[in-house]
């Protein structure tokens, strides 16, 4: 009623508003047909990725009700018979067990480590493009590839590692270290550690280089220690990126898989299994397809949940921060 | 110069026709594969790999027919993906329905009950010896053999005969005689035995020829062992005492880093003179591996005979519950790759397939005309091998086990008792744990 009167009274400002009306519907139907435009670009990826991601982990949850092996075109609902028998397998919690072992443990140590580096290499002025290549190297080779050349360097009767601690005679410590269930789990920590840090260490280091140095020099000036300047200045800093680098470590080592596939095969027996690997020796090479989906479904609500918690408190830290 | 109309309806036509491209593209992808999932005129031979002589019989049987002048067309020789298990080689493989015509079949049930195999036409049944295949419970026949019936005569011992020899030792003919073998060789500072454990499957190298006695006490008849504790006339504490033979075995007489240690690495162990002898499935082939990467290598082969003194092997199950050759539904729906598989087949159970078959090493399978055959007796050893063939000591026995479920039960087994053997668990307590699989997988 208002604008009607308005317009009544005020032709100019009509004029204008309607221009304006028209300059807006004009925009909107612009920004319709960038919108069609930028569906019909994302159409092929979306297709493909509700295809082969979103549609058969959606049917994964209604398979982890079944006795499907895989083959078969037909199969029994069987309830949450699954889930029951999952939850009741010693062979299971041992798997979440290694996951959590080598999911948090490996999240940890590639981030202190990754951290040490990133300031290294922040200090080093000369040859810092040849130190960071070296940093960065063991990214590149795939998990399969570096875990391949591991199991044959920790080989108990041909690796080269046995050899050489026998040629220093330390035969004391010669171990068979893909072998030894006692050892293996830690043994697969250290290998994972090796070669997943690469990636974590250059987020670290571009976020040290964007730290503002008159904040840096202020603090010096004001008499602090280099580890007062880390603390109260630097580390704040770099609240964000260590968000992103502990959930995708942690993310990273729920899901561990070509590691064990390749170095253990999840043994000796059934020891250093993990989650990922559970369900793929089910799925795959027991064909029991249907209770694999069932342990797959329980991983997907464990990496959720624990993904939520950590990034809650970590994202609480950055304000703090 | 284009106006601003004139490019949004450029851009929006590239996007419809990118999405199409890209659907198409896909769809292309997918006719692509499914139209070289043999070709026009070949057909692919999907075979196991990890056994170097059986690479190289499939390798020499395959191109002895690509150079036949009438054969029907080409047989591509494929090998399961490095890396991959068996089961998990053939899932992938249906999951993307993209089926070779001829498959080195295992697991066979769970395959024909899923209605992914097609029956071998009599035109190439009648050559294989009638004792060397069955009939599916349908009446069909799914599976030919692959290789001689020689059951599991693989599963033994290669030995290091010039070591032998040197220390005036003999080849064990009762067990508490195997037993005294290695507590000499031990007692003269040598490591009697290498096996492997490092992948799952190699575990029943030393156990099944252990067990073998307690399995060839159950009735033929009825099925043999597993099907005695499926019908509750048997239970796996029989075992109890074979698990300890074996506990014993690795305690005292076996390499270190057998939990680690892969199957083909074991060759390298016997020839490297880390240990004396090598457990072994394959048997001649085994041999002849040891003769490639040792020509000078005096190898010798021998069966862990019972505690009195009989070697009971493992007969072949014939039929569906056996390894063999197979040919896929996919095959026979297309019809000319079905017509390459059968001419394939033909030629392998033809004397001359049999005779190529057999100079790459590996024994062929039972044929009608068999007599014809030339063994080859080239491979140091093998006449050991072939002498066992003949020996008065020699009992088969059988031990089914038709069940689609029962993969599932003996990769658990596998994999509990090498948790046995590493201390992870009490023999007891394996027990208890593989009879409550075997009542769940089978039973259940």
């Amino acid at each position: 009623m208002s604008t009607s009167l308005s317009v009544a009274a005020t032709p100019s400002k009509t004029s204008h508003k309607s221009d304006s009306a028209a300059k807006s519907s004009t925009m909107s139907a612009v920004q319709r047909r960038n919108r069609w435009m930028m569906f019909f670009f994302i159409l092929p990826m979306l297709v493909v990725f509700l295809a082969i991601v979103i549609i058969p982990s959606l049917q994964s949850i209604q398979l982890s009700f079944t006795d499907y092996d895989g083959i078969s075109p037909t199969y029994n609902y069987v309830g949450v018979d699954n889930y029951h028998e999952i939850i009741t397998s010693g062979r299971f919690w041992n798997a979440v067990k290694n996951t959590l072992i080598l999911g948090i443990g490996s999240a940890f140590i590639i981030n202190v480590i990754s951290l040490v580096m990133a300031l290294l290499l922040d200090r080093i002025h000369h040859f810092s493009g040849f130190f960071r290549t070296i940093v960065y190297l063991p990214s590149l080779v795939s998990a399969f590839i570096a875990s391949t050349i591991w199991k044959y360097m920790l080989n108990y009767n041909f690796g080269a590692v046995n050899s050489i601690l026998k040629k220093a005679g330390l035969e004391g410590w010669v171990h068979d270290w893909l072998g030894d269930s006692h050892i293996v789990v830690w043994v697969l920590l250290f290998l994972i550690c090796f070669t997943l840090g690469g990636n974590t260490t250059l987020i670290y280091l571009s976020n040290l280089q964007s730290v503002p140095q008159e904040l840096v020099e202020a603090a010096e000036v004001d008499g602090a220690s280099g580890w007062q300047v880390f603390r109260h200045v630097t580390w704040p800093m770099l609240a964000g990126s260590v968000t992103v680098n502990f959930t995708l470590s942690l993310i990273g080592g729920w899901v561990i898989f070509d590691q064990i596939q390749v170095l253990t095969g999840g043994g000796p027996g059934f020891v250093s299994e993990t989650m990922a690997f559970f369900i793929y020796r089910l799925g795959f090479g027991e064909y029991r397809a249907g209770f694999g989906s069932a342990a797959a479904v329980l991983l997907f609500i464990i990496v959720m949940i624990t993904t939520v918690i950590t990034n809650k408190y970590m994202r609480g830290r950055e304000i703090q921060a | 110069m284009l106006s601003t109309k004139s490019f949004n309806r450029l851009t929006k036509g590239v996007a419809v026709v990118a999405a199409l491209a890209s659907t198409v593209g896909l769809a292309a992808c997918g006719s692509s594969r499914a139209a070289t999932a043999g070709g026009k005129d070949s057909a692919r031979f999907l075979y196991a790999t990890g056994d170097e002589t059986w690479n190289a019989t499939v390798k020499a049987i395959v191109d002895a027919y690509n150079k036949l002048p009438n054969k029907v067309g080409t047989v591509v020789a494929e090998p399961i993906p490095s890396g991959s298990d068996y089961a998990t080689a053939m899932k992938t493989m249906d999951a993307t329905g993209n089926w070779p015509a001829i498959v080195d079949m295992r697991d066979t049930v769970t395959y024909i009950e899923a209605g992914k195999l097609a029956p071998i036409p009599q035109e190439v049944t009648s050559l294989v010896d009638d004792d060397a295949y069955s009939a599916y419970k349908d009446g069909n026949v799914y599976l030919t053999p692959s290789t001689a019936n020689n059951g599991e005569l693989g599963f033994g011992i290669v030995y290091n005969k010039q070591y032998f020899k040197d220390n005036n030792l003999s080849v064990p003919t009762t067990w508490d005689e195997f037993i005294k073998l290695m507590q000499t060789i031990k007692a003269k500072g040598q490591t009697p035995l290498a096996t492997a454990a490092g992948e799952v499957w190699p575990s029943g190298q030393l156990w099944k020829p252990i067990a073998s006695e307690t399995f060839a006490k159950h009735s033929a008849k009825d099925g043999g062992f597993w099907a005695d504790v499926k019908d509750g006339k048997a239970q796996v504490a029989d075992l109890k005492d074979d698990l300890t033979k074996l506990k014993d075995i690795i305690d005292n007489y076996t390499l270190k880093g057998w939990q680690s240690t892969l199957d083909a690495q074991t060759t390298t162990l016997l020839v490297n003179n880390q240990a004396v002898m090598a457990t072994t499935s394959s048997g001649l082939g085994r041999l002849r591996d040891i003769n490639k990467v040792k020509p000078d290598f005096d190898a010798g082969y021998f069966l862990i005979p019972d505690s009195e003194g009989n070697f009971n092997v493992l007969k072949n199950s014939v039929g569906d519950s056996s390894q063999g050759l197979a040919i896929s539904k996919q095959a026979k729906d297309n019809g000319k790759q079905y017509d390459i598989a059968v001419d394939f087949l033909k030629y392998y159970y033809s004397v001359d397939g049999a005779n190529v078959i057999e100079k790459s090493g590996t024994m062929s399978p039972q044929i009608k005309d068999s007599s014809k055959v030339t063994r080859n007796t080239e491979i140091p050893g093998s006449t050991d091998y072939y002498a066992l063939l003949d020996s008065p000591k020699l009992k088969w026995y059988v031990n089914e086990t038709p069940w689609k479920t029962f993969s599932t039960f003996n990769t658990f087994f596998r994999q509990s008792r090498i948790a046995m053997q590493d201390n992870q668990s009490s023999i007891d307590d394996t027990i208890a744990k593989v009879q409550a699989e075997f009542d769940k997988d089978i039973k259940g």
